[in-house]
């Protein structure tokens, strides 16, 4: 009596909602299977070759350039050690010039203080010349007014070489 | 007062939210929809493969490499590895067709998953069930695979007693109806709730008494959370069990495992 009513009450809500309903399975079926054949066959082959050919193109782009980063990293290298060099030849030369600067320069003025030394030499020798003929003349001068102030005084010549010692004795400092 | 008719609300039966006339003989909604994924399908890969390869992918050629690669990179790679690449345009074709035939759900005037109904959900498990057990006996031979699966390596001999049962019901039977299942109860729970949202706010906006009117908004702010909700469910379904195809497969395909 139960089960016959749960049977009318079934029937009355119509077919098993969750069953599956067979044209629906074999249309899926026939559609799935169709779009995989095409798919498997044609379609994916297809795109997949053309997205390999791109990559293999995209590759080959950053292979080269790779290389020629490579390359010109090379070129900037070689650049620069070439310049390096030249940096450093021209150093080499500054300083060589420099030194002969410096060479000459030394020898220019140990001409010049030789120059100096011998004018100086010179000059000291006129001044002691000058010095000489002037304590002569007035050893002469103070000699001979010696000699007339004793002629006065004494009312005789002194004797010419006493009054020359005296005078050079006094001259130099009042030793005799 | 009964509740029912103060707001007008009857929920219609259940069949005739999933069964659908037919428009042609054998031909309903559900088929049409499953025709409309694979022509879509179909539609997508014949615009991008006639498209030149060397120039930069945009509009289908885009799409259709985008699809290829997230099947190769997110669902190949952490499942299968490279050996699986080969399998790319069979799990490609699972993947878009399922997700075509969800997404339906969503779209207004449509409304209708096509996996919601157990037929193409009820097919695909079913091949992909051939299609694991005959790769593993491809691979290992009959003998093999069915020890393999019968006798899993490295579990002590005592343990066969309550695993070889497990395995069997676990390969053979859980595997392709939990497939099924999994991707036709999530569709049909997802088209019933839309549908029970979008019943409900039509009767509170359209209620005698003026004051549930407002109301209405309520479930209808929930009608469109769940619309998004699906929009998410039916890419998710899919991916799901394209996944779970290609761990099948990996499975059967070592014995190891």
């Amino acid at each position: 009596m139960l089960i016959s009513t749960i049977l009318l009450a079934a029937e009355d809500l119509g077919p098993n909602p969750i069953a599956p309903e067979n044209k629906e399975l074999f249309w899926g079926a026939g559609t799935f299977l169709v779009f995989l054949f095409v798919m498997r066959v044609f379609l994916v082959p297809k795109v997949r070759k053309g997205m390999e050919a791109r990559y293999g193109e995209i590759r080959a782009g950053h292979e080269t350039a790779q290389a020629t980063r490579a390359a010109a990293q090379g070129d900037v290298a070689s650049y620069e050690a070439s310049l390096a060099e030249v940096r450093a030849e021209a150093a080499a030369r500054i300083d060589k010039a420099r030194q002969a600067l410096d060479a000459e320069r030394q020898t220019k003025v140990a001409e010049v203080n030789t120059r100096i030394a011998a004018q100086r030499a010179q000059a000291d020798q006129a001044i002691e010349a000058a010095r000489a003929a002037a304590r002569a003349e007035v050893a002469a001068a103070v000699g001979s007014v010696t000699t007339r102030a004793t002629q006065l005084v004494l009312g005789k010549s002194p004797d010419a070489a006493v009054v020359k010692r005296a005078v050079d004795s006094t001259m130099s400092g009042g030793r005799s | 007062m009964n509740p029912t008719s103060l707001l007008a609300f009857e929920f219609p039966p259940i069949n005739m939210l999933l069964r659908w006339q037919d428009v042609a003989p054998t031909i309903n909604k559900v088929v049409l929809i499953g025709i409309a994924a694979a022509l879509i399908g179909m539609g997508i890969f014949l615009a991008a493969a006639r498209k030149d390869p060397k120039v930069a992918p945009k509009g289908a050629r885009n799409l259709a490499e985008v699809i290829i690669e997230f099947i190769e990179k997110q669902i190949i790679m952490q499942t299968m590895g490279p050996s699986g690449l080969a399998w790319t345009p069979f799990l490609l074709s699972i993947f878009i067709f399922i997700y075509l035939s969800n997404v339906p759900g969503v779209i207004p005037f449509i409304q209708m998953p096509a996996t919601a109904r157990m037929g193409i959900p009820a097919f695909m498990a079913l091949m992909v069930w051939v299609v694991y057990n005959a790769t593993g006996i491809k691979h290992q031979g009959p003998v093999g695979y069915f020890k393999s699966v019968l006798f899993p390596p490295g579990v002590p001999k005592a343990l066969y007693i309550l695993v070889t049962p497990i395995e069997i019901i676990s390969t053979f039977i859980v595997r392709p109806f939990s497939l099924a299942v999994r991707l036709f109860a999530n569709m049909l729970a997802g088209h019933l709730l839309l549908v029970i949202f979008a019943l409900l706010s039509e009767a509170l906006f359209q209620a005698r008494d003026r004051i549930l009117i407002p109301v209405g908004v309520l479930p209808f702010a929930v009608l469109l959370f769940l619309t998004g909700f699906e929009v998410l469910v039916a890419f998710l379904q899919a991916y799901i069990f394209t996944t779970l195809t290609a761990v099948y497969i990996n499975m059967a395909s070592h014995a190891e495992h």
